[in-house]
């Protein structure tokens, strides 16, 4: 079975978040609550300052922290595929996943809405979801945590499981440029215009997203942390980079 | 005896809160969600409703291990106060839990979906499952020491199960929290027996301030075997309680100033803000040194005060670990500040007052039903 791994090329990224918006499209996101996200952020002190980008989706950790916390195993890693997952049908809030994800990717809506005015209020839903958008992706897969969010449940990527669990069995590579193939593509690999993202099988050894890893020395965020994730960077020399500290400020 | 006049009053002034206080929080909830309450995908995901939970589940461990210690080393002097230990623990029970309840997204569905998931690898789980085994062998205790009299044969065993029972939630508790290593200013290693210490004081410190306070604040008013304890060991017993916790707070305080880890700058803040300072000084040293002097350490005022600040001390630590923990974003970026800000929302205070009116209304309800001063005079 693939373990599905992303490689994303930072020195490719202009940060344009066009990723972001598929993903909201896709997946029917509040404004704000990203499950794939650009961060920006500032280094150094004028007038050296430079501006720095990084994107960020769920990483589809091999050894997820968010997954041996979770009291009711509603989050769970797919064996089929590597995808980690949360069935919302047995999800109960305790956010104990987002507190222990140490990369900050999981969202619990039920909060004061990130952007004003609350969209919610706007497009109300009629059953126990956040609301009820114009538009609503062709899925809804409360199991899986696919679909618009209810009330009372975390919420976080799920690598598109909707479309790359339907592609063809033994593929090692999904790519917008294979026609046949780009339907099963997430949403932030298809519309990445500089084609930053790639998205394959790491158990794969023909897979060019494990060749990228292997010639272009891919890194993982915050390996400390022992949960290994399923999305490499290549990080090099333009302007983006894998932010090392959580903190701009010394200690002084 | 209690003054049956003066505990009506105190009962009916719990429940009237309790009805103030829980329909604010339920219209609150009802008419705005969870966005009642000031957490945010930014960073802060347990806010007050946790800290308030932690505090009270934590001071009815506490409450527990004293009463089952007496229970099973104590012998009939420390009679007077073991059923008014019991029953605090139950009433903490109750306040900590209901507003568990009120902050979970979906709390009946954890009533199945948590026993039924066996999942061990989560300290959750298993604090989970050692609540329900504590609230079985509290009741059951309780139940057992119910009417004034000898302690039946049971009890001894009920006690050691309770003792257990309470250390395995109070101790997981402190798992749930150490084991975050991605968060180095929960994670380490002694938190569990920081955890199982900090209980016990609490618990001490509700032993004191409530057995004072059914007597009218006054020694006289005393049962002798009472007074005796006060007076005799239970004082040093505190002294010796703060003085431990405030070990483990001043190691740790030490520790977070001096390491560069990323998250632990949260300690500069902390070290910074006048809770902390009350939380150390007023809050534990203080009533260190009122239990230190010979002359005040058996004073019914200064007894009342140290526990009662004591009290206190516990409730701002509780805040600053569970808030302090999560103040440093995990990612630097424009959206989020260096520090998170966080304060509690109205509707999370009025949480914190409707768990003290409803543990009131349950403690004095069995103060009234129990006779919980109840001791064979010596
Ligand atoms: S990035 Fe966070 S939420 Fe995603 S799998 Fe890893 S630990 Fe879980
Ligand atoms: S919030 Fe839901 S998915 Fe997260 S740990 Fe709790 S039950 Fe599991």
């Amino acid at each position: 079975m693939a373990k599905w791994g992303m490689v994303i090329d930072l020195d490719k990224c202009t940060g344009c978040q066009a990723c972001t918006t598929a993903c909201a499209m896709e997946n029917n996101r509040l404004p704000g609550e990203n499950w794939q996200d650009v961060l920006f952020y500032t280094e150094g002190t004028y007038p050296n300052v430079s501006m720095k980008w990084f994107p960020r989706p769920c990483f589809h950790c091999e050894n997820p922290s968010c997954v041996s916390v979770c009291p009711t195993r509603a989050t769970y890693k797919d064996p089929e595929g590597g995808f980690v997952l949360i069935d919302w049908n047995k999800c109960i809030g305790c956010k104990y996943c987002q507190v222990a994800c140490p990369y900050g990717v999981r969202f619990f809506t039920d909060e004061k809405a990130v952007v004003q005015p609350d969209i919610r209020d706007v497009f109300p839903a009629k059953d126990d979801r956040q609301w009820d958008p114009p538009y609503k992706g062709p899925q809804d897969d409360p199991s899986r945590g696919i679909g618009i969010q209810p009330h009372g449940v975390v919420s976080k990527c799920t690598f598109c499981y909707h479309k790359v669990s339907k592609a063809p069995e033994g593929v090692a590579d999904l790519d917008e440029d294979i026609p046949e193939l780009k339907e099963y593509v997430p949403g932030c690999v298809r519309v990445c215009a500089p084609k930053a993202r790639f998205f394959g099988d790491l158990d794969n050894p023909e897979s060019y997203v494990n060749k990228l890893i292997a010639d272009k020395r891919g890194v993982r965020l915050k390996e400390e942390t022992g949960n290994k994730p399923q999305v490499y960077y290549l990080s090099g020399g333009a302007a983006a980079a894998v932010p090392g500290l959580r903190s701009m400020k010394d200690k002084s | 005896m209690i003054n049956t006049s003066k505990s009506n009053l105190v009962f009916i002034v719990a429940i009237i809160g309790l009805i103030v206080t829980a329909a604010l929080v339920l219209f609150n909830l009802v008419s705005q969600g969870h966005a009642a309450f000031n957490g945010s995908n930014l960073g802060l995901h347990w806010t007050f409703p946790i800290v308030v939970y932690d505090y009270f589940l934590l001071t009815s461990t506490g409450l527990a291990m004293i009463a089952s210690l007496m229970l099973i080393f104590g012998g009939a002097h420390c009679q007077p106060l073991v059923r008014r230990c019991l029953w605090l623990a139950v009433a903490g029970l109750v306040g900590g839990v209901s507003v568990l309840a009120l902050e979970l997204g979906y709390p009946v569905r954890a009533i199945w979906a948590i026993p039924t998931s066996f999942a061990v690898t989560s300290p959750l789980w298993w604090k989970v499952m050692f609540v329900i085994a504590y609230v079985v062998v509290l009741l059951i205790t309780v139940n057992l020491l119910r009417k004034p009299g000898e302690w039946p044969a049971a009890a001894r065993t009920s006690a050691i199960l309770l003792l257990l029972a309470a250390l395995g939630v109070t101790g997981i508790a402190g798992v749930v929290y150490g084991s975050m290593t991605m968060r180095p200013f929960w994670s380490s290693g002694d938190v569990p027996v920081a955890f199982i210490f900090e209980s016990l004081l609490g618990g001490l410190a509700f032993a004191i301030f409530f057995s004072y306070l059914a007597h009218g604040f006054s020694q006289e008013r005393m049962s002798a075997p009472l007074r005796d304890v006060l007076t005799g060991m239970l004082p040093k017993v505190f002294a010796l309680a703060i003085f431990v916790h405030l070990m483990f707070v001043g190691a740790r305080a030490l520790i977070g100033l001096y390491s560069n880890a990323e998250g632990l700058q949260v300690w500069q803040y902390l070290a910074g803000t006048s809770l902390f300072h009350i939380e150390l000084w007023a809050g534990l040293v203080l009533p260190l040194l009122l239990m230190l002097s010979p002359g005040l350490r058996s004073n019914a005022g200064s007894q009342t005060l140290a526990a009662l600040l004591v009290m206190i001390s516990l409730f701002i630590a509780r805040y600053d670990y569970i808030i302090g923990g999560q103040l440093v974003p995990m990612f630097k970026g424009a959206w989020a500040p260096e520090l998170l800000s966080y304060a509690p929302s109205f509707t999370e205070w009025m949480l914190l007052l409707m768990a003290i009116f409803l543990a009131n209304a349950i403690y004095v309800w069995g103060e009234k039903k129990f006779d919980l001063s109840w001791c064979k005079q010596a």
